[in-house]
């Protein structure tokens, strides 16, 4: 019976490294897509040493490449200022993964309970959760993996 | 209509202006992960709170510059070097009164605290002021915009950026450290300073913000400037219409624009969203708005 992180967790992860560019990173996110046959949305971010330091999601991103005064002029419907998506892009050059990951990640560990694991995704508004176990990353359970076992109940019956 | 001499911002209050996505981190944060939070939201400072989540002061990149000017560990707690207390205003204040709080308590940002729930609903900073004030100048009949687009000139005087622009440009060699920088940044209260060769020809700029990116990145201060400024210059020229100068910082997410004249490397000043906030804000002579003074000229 599948009752917690170990028995649902993915193994088989991609991570980056805080000094990866953003751009560069980007270029990971679709060969981690490609890879791991998944949408992937959110990566860990590790050390030198493996050790987990934070997470970068797709959302991360996105909040950086919002131009800041968007509310501003986005409701403008006659701009006609040429490549402010290529500026926005090139920026993604210089500002590395440390710089805007989340530096302060929620972990698991292999013995959570997938009820916990549901209750923090719901109340923390997350959908990856890092298992960790001795400061050692085992795994990732994502969203996805919460409801594919109960897909797999389903079937079952 | 506006009344001559009447301040068009009256009857403007501060829930049209305000930001309402306000950052807070907890006191005890990290410099290092505070940092993340204004690179990626592309914000000066943000709020930060106690352990009951209530406001207690603020964290800007100044206060950051200073902790890497004294040589703090990056993962100190932000409580060590943020400014206390944060200053609130209510949604339903006056612009002009928000914008005469900050003025006299030489600050950059109001939060807007609800007074009816008790709870933080926006802040309120100078280049918010700027936008929402672009955007009625956008909309105006007199816009520099809709005028390109007819044939007969209204004779309605403009600003040119040279008449708003600060014409004292304080600079640093590219060969001198950034424990320099940072002097002449503090000193002058300056967001940012113009980097140049020996030959006094302009190469580069550096702002606070390039300062807490390679705080975290673990620069020794000592470093020369032109390790880490960003080139080349943004600038624009001095007899551009301080419309257009607005609008490209607005749109391209840039918060301040060098001034050159005859040639680019001649640099005579340079203008600020804040700046364009805090002496005047509209962009031509047809309404009041354009003429509110936040400072003594």
């Amino acid at each position: 019976m599948k009752i917690a992180a170990r028995d649902i967790m993915t193994t088989g992860f991609h991570t980056l490294t805080p000094e990866t560019p953003v751009n560069e990173a980007i270029k990971l996110f679709k060969q981690a897509n490609q890879e791991e046959g998944r949408k992937i949305f959110g990566m860990m971010v590790t050390d030198n040493d493996g050790h987990l330091i934070g997470m970068i999601s797709m959302y991360d991103i996105l909040i950086y490449m919002r131009p800041k005064h968007i509310h501003i002029w986005g409701v403008m419907d006659d701009i006609d200022v040429a490549g402010i998506i290529d500026v926005a892009c090139e920026k993604t050059k210089s500002i590395l993964v440390g710089d805007i990951m989340t530096p302060d990640v929620i972990t698991i560990t292999p013995q959570t309970h997938i009820f916990m694991i549901m209750d923090i995704m719901i109340k923390k508004h997350i959908r990856r959760l890092p298992v960790i176990e001795d400061g050692k990353i085992m795994g990732i359970v994502y969203i996805s993996n919460l409801f594919y076992d109960l897909l797999e109940r389903f079937a079952d019956e | 209509m506006t009344q001559p001499g009447k301040n068009t911002l009256s009857g403007l209050v501060v829930n049209r202006a305000m930001r309402r996505q306000v950052i807070r981190l907890s006191q005890d944060t990290p410099i290092g992960n505070s940092i993340n939070a204004l690179i990626k939201y592309k914000i000066n400072a943000l709020l930060t709170t106690d352990a009951a989540d209530k406001p207690i002061g603020v964290l800007s990149k100044t206060d950051i510059m200073g902790a890497y000017y004294a040589g703090l560990p990056i993962d100190s707690p932000l409580s060590h070097i943020m400014s206390t207390p944060p200053l609130f205003c209510s949604p339903e204040d006056s612009l002009e009164d928000a914008l005469e709080q900050m003025r006299s308590n030489g600050i950059y940002r109001l939060y807007v605290n609800d007074p009816e729930n008790d709870e933080i609903v926006g802040a309120l900073a100078y280049p918010d002021i700027v936008g929402m004030l672009y955007l009625y100048c956008h909309e105006c009949e007199y816009s520099h915009f809709r005028q390109k687009r007819k044939k007969d000139k209204d004779g309605v005087r403009r600003f040119a950026v040279e008449e708003i622009m600060t014409r004292e440009v304080k600079s640093v060699f590219k060969d001198e450290p950034l424990l320099q920088v940072m002097e002449l940044l503090s000193e002058y209260r300056l967001g940012a300073i113009l980097v140049k060769d020996r030959e006094n020809i302009p190469c580069g700029v550096i702002s606070k913000t390039d300062l807490a990116l390679i705080y975290k990145h673990g620069v020794d201060s000592q470093t020369a400037a032109k390790a880490i400024m960003s080139s080349p210059v943004q600038s624009c020229g001095a007899d551009e219409l301080l419309e257009d100068a607005i609008r490209k910082m607005i749109f391209t997410d840039v918060h301040r624009l060098f001034v050159h004249q005859s040639t680019p490397d001649n640099i005579v000043g340079v203008i600020s969203l804040s700046d364009a906030a805090r002496i005047r804000s509209g962009s031509c002579h047809a309404c009041i708005s354009s003429r509110i003074k936040v400072d003594a000229p």
